[in-house]
């Protein structure tokens, strides 16, 4: 049923992660160069360790020039590992920073619809969870991953410098570690996946039962819950266990072809030995080499984990940065401000229509009531009109302009209202970047919240939102009107901004609604009818159609459906 | 209500695996033993088969190599996968508590925590609290793994021994004091790093506000402001970071030179070996792996110990009440009387509900209703005055009896994942009666599977009215003596209200209830309604007598 955002290929992601390079290059290059010296300077050391054996297996004990060359490369070493690990993290800690940028604008500019379909919690887990693997896999795992890979083919590289001969060997293991880092490779992308799928799951459970963790107390229903939980939890700890014994399973077949490596160069150093075509230290340096790959080939396997994580994690981003960024340009502006739905109809189930055949003409300035029965589709035609869905069948025209191509847009507040996290100005700047202050004093003024707002600890400059003081819904509410009287778009819709307040509330909110609204086209979607009897003109859905159009006072008199419904409104009220 | 400490949680999570976790120690102490022994044996090889060419002995020392392969690789397979089974299996007992904990009838664990940040102690937390397990097996080998290698190496040459085991520590020592400075500034600026993450998630959040008004340009524009100085504050702490481990990497370096320079002399002077001298300069590479693991299991313990502390404070959280202990008689008349009430916004509210009643009650300022319901449902006690259901303090009241005997279903009350027909039936087993009073076969013939449909979390896939009815229905199904229901009808049309309003009626007749609503329609099918202003009981009476009260009227009518 969910049907999450698009993940990219492995290719695109490798893909994409070269883009972000590119105009970098100068800088991975450097950070390349340097941590190359800083490895080749290191791979003195076991050939001067061989030297060592060497003068003493000579009964030498000139042991002073070899150790201050180890001192040497030791200092070296330190200094351009510190050195090209900072320009490591600066490119990658840069590359990063393009990305997560690149995608939170992408992702703020993905149709509603489509983050909706995806559950929110999809988006919100890419641009938190998975932007946090992949800067712990940049900070950790790729500096490691660096110096260990440099490392390893350097190694290979003073092996083959030793005497070529000692490569053979060393080539017998390469094989048994390429096809089991591929073999593991295969099966760990499949299980990690499985894994992230059912620690999504375990979340969002918890997140189901912890939040309605006042109704699951009202009901009794704790020992079902915990019980959710636990099977959840338990088939997320299957998972992970399993994915562990394939990494275990990976290390067995890597001891194999550690012990095949350096047994073979044991081996190798008796009979080049024996034949006196190389001495003891040679022998002891070759050794001494191979046996100094398994740090870091354990190091950068230890954090395969990390860069299998960090590799999924890249790919759910780089889906949705590949996505495509609606153009501004071929935007074309609206003539006036009027909406016109044409055959409008909407499915969020296929073949389960909820809206049918809907024409209807909200014209320029016109506030328009939409009543109808609970369930008929208010809310539905409402998300139509703000382009949240597109419409299954039919049109939907601002000024002429079809909904998806106009230039400017329908703003909707519903009871879900979002106060942005920091001072409360900059949550209305959200609105209109340029605003002066006069304007935001006048904007809260119009919907009568001047006074608690100036009134807040900081005023207007107090934090507000999570972590910061908390608004009540009906602050929270007159916040989001007075983001709507900023950003002044032509056509506004509320649906039922104001039931939630209690009915005292309700009726100033209302009022500060009205004077948002003034000079907007509107839609009210409302259940309290006094709304509807000072709007323009009411509409009347019923399950999923238009069956009623006119003013207050024409539907009255048809006696039809809003007859009916204003009777029971206005019958408990006299 | 016993007291939970963090040591508490750690040792629950380390005793309730013990057996992994002793096993995982035993295996790993056998793989550290193996690791220590490969030097040991490339000098073997190198002083008896490749300086001497003795063929037989390079193929008994291979085959004893090729052993302490097969054991050091399974030894290992098998203790790492009981640490993870240990760790793992903790994480989830610790989370299934705290999920039992959070949702368990006493209450109080929630408060003040948003369910987001109860869910991340309830994973990442639980899941540091479990890595305890992962670290004390490491520990335990690295503990092993130094003193194989220090007595390999003291066996080799007591000079060498001590160089290596002085020096060696004293090193990680002095890497640690230097590093303290750095490691604290890189943490301070980690934490800068982090504030991207927390902005995009408010931004993600507010995403239908930010559509609404056409502002993801701009707030686009105000990450990517953020993200850069997040990306500074990263480059710094990666930049103290790496000169720490650049440090690190040098005086490891020095040390290996210096064991080199004593060793040489030693085998020069016919002391030890040269095999030995090779053995020697592998240990002391070897060594400092267990040594170094020692700092990284400290920083394991001490995040361990954070989260356990945060685990125990849900934990050991009050409940927000202290549980009463007797029990209801078997059929209670249902009489609710409050009496004299102080609590939250209430300044001494008298009133009662006698058996059988369908009382409405008005607050004209919503702050009021909230108290009320807050007393009743026993979330508060109040200040002052008392709360009796058929006499009894709800006090003193038995908490899940008193739950089944007085149900209040909030106003905001959630719905569950599951089908229609199941998330009324977990209310109780009135379920058909209670989804005619409360229309939901209106809701089943809009919906593509009818009762059977399913609805997805929270219940949003329903619109707002057709979710307000569920949760209605699920209240009336539990049928409870006492049912106190708030705002039922707020998202649904009149002519809907009306016909609620009846099916309430209808159902609850000759039970208590207490509706506390504004709405004229569900008032008028109350038998008495008690209208509350600023905290006190103005007036009561019938409905179509109070409305000739302009206060109520105002209230109710507008
Ligand atoms: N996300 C969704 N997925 C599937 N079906 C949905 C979804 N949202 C709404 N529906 C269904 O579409 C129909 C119309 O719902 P809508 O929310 O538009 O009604 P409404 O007129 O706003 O009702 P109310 O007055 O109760 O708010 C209902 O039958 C509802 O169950
Ligand atoms: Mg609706």
């Amino acid at each position: 049923m969910r049907e999450l955002l698009a993940t990219a290929s492995g290719t695109r992601t490798w893909a994409a992660v070269g883009e972000l390079v590119r105009p970098r290059r100068g800088l991975a290059w450097g950070a390349l160069l340097v941590l190359l010296a800083g490895t080749a300077v290191g791979l003195i050391t076991a050939p001067m360790l061989g030297r060592i054996v060497d003068l003493v297996g000579a009964g030498s004990s000139a042991l002073a020039w070899p150790v201050v060359v180890l001192v040497l490369v030791a200092v070296a070493q330190g200094v351009s590992t510190a050195f090209g690990t900072s320009l490591v993290a600066r490119l990658g800690e840069g590359m990063l920073a393009d990305l997560r940028e690149k995608f939170v604008e992408r992702a703020l500019h993905l149709p509603l619809e489509r983050v909706e379909k995806a559950g929110a919690g999809d988006l919100t887990s890419r641009v938190t969870r998975d932007v946090q693997v992949i800067a712990d896999a940049v900070r950790n795992a790729l500096p490691v991953m660096a110096r260990a890979a440099l490392t390893i083919g350097l190694t290979v590289v003073g092996i083959a410098v030793l005497d070529w001969r000692f490569l053979i060997p060393v080539l017998l293991a390469l094989p048994i570690h390429v096809h089991t880092v591929r073999w593991y490779g295969g099966r760990a992308v499949r299980l990690y996946a499985s894994q992230r799928v059912a620690v999504g799951v375990q979340q969002q459970q918890l997140l189901d039962s912890i939040g309605g963790a006042a109704t699951v107390r009202t009901f009794g229903l704790a020992s079902s819950h915990v019980a959710r939980v636990r099977t959840r939890s338990q088939e997320a700890v299957d998972l992970a266990l399993r994915g562990i014994r394939l990494l275990t399973r990976f290390y067995g077949r890597l001891n194999v072809a550690e012990f095949i490596g350096l047994a073979g160069v044991l081996v190798t150093g008796y009979l080049l030995v024996g034949a006196g075509s190389a001495s003891v230290g040679t022998a002891t340096a070759a050794a001494l080499y191979f046996h100094s790959l398994f740090n870091p080939i354990n190091a950068a396997l230890a954090l395969a984990d990390d860069a299998q994580a960090a590799t999924a994690s890249l790919s759910r981003l780089v889906g949705v940065t590949d996505g495509p960024m609606p153009s501004v340009e071929g935007r074309v502006r609206p003539v006036d401000t009027t909406i016109k739905l044409a055959g409008v109809g909407y499915s969020y189930v296929d073949g389960h229509p909820v809206l049918r055949d809907i024409d209807l003409e909200l014209g320029a300035g016109e506030r328009v009531a939409l009543v109808g029965a609970s369930g008929a589709g208010k809310t539905t035609l409402a998300k139509l009109i703000a382009g949240v869905h597109e419409p299954t069948s039919g049109s939907i025209t601002l000024g002429g302009v079809e909904l998806g191509l106009a230039a400017r847009s329908v703003a909707l507040i519903t009871q879900e209202v979002h106060v942005f996290a920091g001072p409360l100005v900059d949550d209305l700047r959200l609105a209109r970047p340029d605003a002066s202050d006069e304007d935001i004093t006048a904007a809260l003024a119009r919907v009568g919240a001047l006074g608690w707002a100036s009134a807040l600890p900081s005023g207007l400059d107090t934090v507000v939102g999570e972590g910061g003081h908390r608004l009540t819904v009906a602050q929270a509410q007159q916040l989001a009107l007075a983001r709507l009287v900023l950003a002044d778009p032509p056509v506004a819709i509320l649906d039922e901004a104001t039931a939630d307040a209690g009915s005292a509330g309700a009726r100033e909110l209302e009022e500060a609604a009205a004077r948002a609204l003034d000079g907007r086209t509107g839609l009210l979607v409302a259940h309290r009818l006094t709304q509807a009897a000072t709007a323009d003109r009411v509409v009347v859905l019923e399950a999923g159609r238009v069956v009623e159009s006119g003013t207050h006072e024409q539907l009255l008199a048809a006696g039809g459906r809003y007859a009916t419904l204003w009777a029971a409104w206005s019958g408990t009220r006299s | 209500m016993k007291t939970v400490r963090k040591t508490t949680v750690l040792k629950g999570a380390v005793t309730g695996q013990w057996k992994s976790v002793t096993l995982a120690s035993a295996l790993g102490a056998a793989h550290q033993t193996g690791e220590a022994a490969v030097p040991l044996l490339i000098g073997v090889v190198i002083d008896e088969a490749v300086r001497t060419g003795a063929g037989g002995r390079l193929v008994f020392w291979i085959g004893v190599l090729a052993a302490v392969f097969v054991a050091l690789s399974l030894s290992f397979r098998f203790s790492l996968r009981c640490g993870e089974k240990a760790s793992h299996q903790a994480a989830h007992e610790v989370r299934t508590e705290l999920a039992a904990r959070v949702l368990s009838a006493h209450g109080g664990a929630a408060h003040g925590r948003l369910s987001g940040e109860l869910a991340n102690i309830a994973t990442s937390d639980a899941q540091r609290v479990g890595q305890v397990n992962l670290g004390l097996p490491i520990a335990f080998a690295a503990v092993v793994g130094v003193l194989v290698g220090a007595v390999a190496l003291l066996r080799v040459s007591v000079v060498l021994g001590l160089l290596v085991l002085v020096a060696a520590p004293v090193l990680l020592g002095l890497a640690h004091f230097l590093g303290k400075p750095l490691e604290r500034r890189s943490d301070a600026e980690q934490d800068r790093a982090a504030l991207a993450s927390g902005v995009a998630a408010d931004l993600v959040a507010g995403l239908r506000a930010l559509k609404g008004i056409g502002a993801e340009a701009t707030a686009a524009q105000r990450y990517r402001v953020t993200s850069r100085s997040s990306m500074e504050a990263a480059i710094r702490a990666a930049r103290s970071r790496a000169w720490l481990d650049g440090s690190m990497l040098a005086m490891t370096g020095v040390f290996l030179a210096i064991v080199a320079l004593v060793g040489g002399h030693l085998a020069a002077s016919g002391s030890i070996s040269v095999g030995e001298l090779v053995a020697a300069v592998g240990l002391a590479q070897f060594l400092l792996w267990p040594l170094s693991i020692f700092s990284w299991v400290n920083g394991l313990f001490a995040q361990g110990r954070a989260s356990a502390a945060r685990v125990a404070e849900v934990l050991a959280a009050p409940p927000v009440v202290p549980p009463g202990s007797s029990p209801l008689p078997a059929s209670a008349p249902g009489r609710v009387e409050l009496t004299d009430v102080v609590s939250g916004s209430l300044r001494g509210v008298s009133l009662t509900a006698s058996p059988g009643e369908l009382l409405g009650v008005v607050a004209r300022d919503p702050a009021d209703a909230v108290s009320l319901l807050a007393v009743l449902a026993r979330e508060v006690d109040p200040t002052a005055g008392s709360v009796t259901l058929d006499g009894l303090p709800l006090s003193s009241v038995e908490s899940s009896a008193l739950r089944s005997a007085v149900l209040v279903a909030a106003h905001d009350a959630d719905l569950f994942e599951g089908s229609v027909r199941d998330n009324v039936a977990a209310g109780g087993s009135q379920v058909d009666e209670a989804m005619d009073a409360a229309r939901v076969d209106d809701v089943a013939r809009a919906l593509p599977d009818g009762l059977d449909t399913v609805i997805s979390a929270r219940g949003r896939s329903l619109s707002g009215g057709q979710r307000q009815r569920v949760a209605l229905a699920r209240a009336l199904a539990a049928a409870p003596p006492v049912l106190v229901v708030h705002d039922p009808t707020t998202a649904v049309d009149a002519v809907t209200e009306v016909s609620l309003a009846t099916g309430i009626k209808r159902m609850r007749s000759g039970l208590t209830t207490i509706v506390v609503a504004t709405s004229p329609a569900l008032l008028a099918a109350a038998d008495r309604v008690v209208f509350l202003a600023s905290g006190a009981v103005v007036s009561s009476g019938a409905h179509a007598d109070l409305v000739a009260d302009e206060d109520y009227r105002l209230v109710v009518l507008s």
